[in-house]
């Protein structure tokens, strides 16, 4: 019961946000679907013609690395300031903080769909691959999502406590950007460095996607495996950090 | 120890303290952590916490039909105890029993998405403080009809006053009663041509819950709205009782 209510406020805080951000022009959408598409074609444009990466389908390979990526870093770059700036909000009423939270990461899920479907699906059927790996996409959303819902949880919450904890992350996120492979593939990563691989949770929230969509299906369940995994570490970290810092959260808001 | 003596009882309040940890060093960014803990290696491993004691061992019950005032100077732990009643924040000791629904109201003057209307702002907030309600519609334009806010209902809520933004949040909520109400130092933002008309309301809101629970610095509103007075006192209960008593213990604990 209580958990229904929960998901009946994201979805009514996801509207009005989607709402408020296409109120007045249709610049709010375009630029949705631009920011990804230029971020696309600057990068197509220097990796494939200028250091000519031999990856075959080079535009479904950075696509199927890149829209994951910008919808992970770009949700929590813009989940982490939500309770400092929705902080009289949440001091005013007995609201749960995690809905204003959930629908923000809702909110860009949105958006991620919109450039999956008009960017990405475009370069899939033109590349002539099999249209049945697409119906297993919910399971490959799972790791992308729950992990992102953890780790914008944590990192929101710890902004209340550091208020430069974006910041920070800005600057991380623009150092993992090189260190996931989104523009090139894993293979590509010599021996000796291939634990820098590893040891970046971000690949295996964004690994499954890609697999589904450019790799071979069998890796697929493999990556979503361990996706699924890592994700579920993120939240139960969430759950852990918000819990605890329950009270202090309120004191320092 | 009958039945029906048990069930007057809507919410238990046994033993609860909460503290803050306090930091040493005023650090105020992991840039300010990361550079104290290459600096300081030694001293910042070693740093612990100061705890600050907010409640300590407060108990009492709220019984049905009670209107129960809460005194005390500022940092005494009002405003912590009325999270913990609603369920914001959880005691590091001692338990809050209740089954009933708590609504609590700390502040008035906010909207949820400055740049939507007030009227889609009434409806999220509706949303968010009246979950279990289907149907929003008739609460809302019962509240906004009441707000007489006119045509400004659908001007971005950012354009609004800050007594314009109380006198819709307080219309939207005083809209449907509860089970256990808490009040928090609400009624200062509201201007005052339609706090008179807000204060009826807001009287017959607090006669339909079940039980109030009323924060205020001003001892005139204490008298009018409680019938029994907790004074906090350093997070413990300093006094509970009677209204007129309860206001002279406040007055006279105050640090001159």
């Amino acid at each position: 019961m209580e958990m229904n209510f929960f998901w009946v406020q994201v979805r009514d805080l996801t509207i009005a946000s989607l709402k408020s951000r296409y109120r007045k022009t249709f610049a709010g959408f375009i630029w949705v679907v631009l920011n990804p598409l230029l971020m696309f074609g600057v990068q197509s444009l220097v990796f494939k013609k200028f250091l000519n990466l031999n990856v075959p389908d080079y535009y479904l390979f950075l696509l199927s690395g890149l829209l994951p990526w910008i919808f992970f870093s770009q949700t929590i770059q813009m989940a982490t300031p939500t309770f400092v700036t929705q902080a009289q909000l949440l001091r005013s009423f007995k609201i749960n903080p995690l809905v204003i939270l959930a629908s923000q990461v809702a909110d860009n899920f949105m958006n991620f769909l919109i450039t999956f479907l008009l960017i990405l699906l475009p370069f899939y059927i033109e590349s002539g691959r099999e249209i049945w790996p697409l119906f297993l996409l919910p399971l490959a959303l799972i790791p992308l999502l729950l992990g992102t819902l953890g780790l914008s949880i944590s990192l929101s919450t710890f902004n209340v406590f550091f208020r430069d904890t974006n910041f920070v992350m800005g600057f991380i996120f623009s150092l993992l950007f090189f260190l996931t492979p989104i523009f090139y593939p894993a293979d590509y990563v010599p021996e000796q460095f291939r634990f820098l691989i590893y040891v970046n949770p971000a690949v295996y929230l964004l690994e499954p996607f890609r697999d589904l969509i450019y790799n071979e299906t069998h890796k697929f369940f493999i990556s979503l495996a361990k996706g699924t995994g890592v994700s579920l570490l993120f939240c139960l970290m969430a759950l852990y950090v918000w819990k605890r810092k329950i009270n202090d959260f309120y004191r320092k808001l | 120890m009958t039945s029906t003596g048990s069930s007057d009882v809507l919410l238990t309040v046994k033993n609860i303290s909460v503290h803050f940890e306090l930091e040493h060093y005023h650090l105020q960014g992991l840039r300010d952590i990361f550079v104290q803990a290459i600096t300081h290696p030694v001293e910042y491993l070693l740093r612990t916490p100061e705890l600050l004691k907010v409640l300590d061992g407060v108990s009492f019950e709220l019984k049905k039909g009670m209107r129960l005032g809460i005194l005390g100077i500022n940092g005494s732990g009002k405003t912590t105890l009325c999270r913990c009643l609603a369920g914001m924040m959880r005691p590091q000791m001692g338990v809050i029993q209740t089954s009933a629904e708590v609504r609590a109201i700390f502040d008035t003057g906010t909207g949820i998405m400055p740049e939507l209307t007030g009227r889609e702002n009434a409806y999220l907030l509706g949303r968010l403080f009246f979950p279990e309600v289907r149907d929003l519609k008739p609460l809302v334009d019962e509240a906004i009809e009441f707000s007489e806010l006119g045509h400004f209902i659908d001007v971005p809520f950012k354009q609004y006053s800050k007594g314009m933004q109380s006198r819709l949040m307080l219309s939207l909520i005083s809209a449907r009663s509860t089970d256990i109400l808490i009040l928090d130092e609400v009624f200062d933002g509201a201007d005052v041509f339609f706090q008179q008309k807000l204060a009826i309301r807001m009287k017959n809101f607090i006669q339909a819950a079940g039980a109030t629970v009323f924060v205020s610095h001003s001892a005139d509103q204490v008298r009018e709205v409680c019938e029994q007075v907790l004074v906090l006192n350093k997070g413990k209960i300093g006094f509970m009782g009677g209204v007129e008593e309860g206001i002279a213990y406040y007055l006279n604990s105050q640090p001159k």
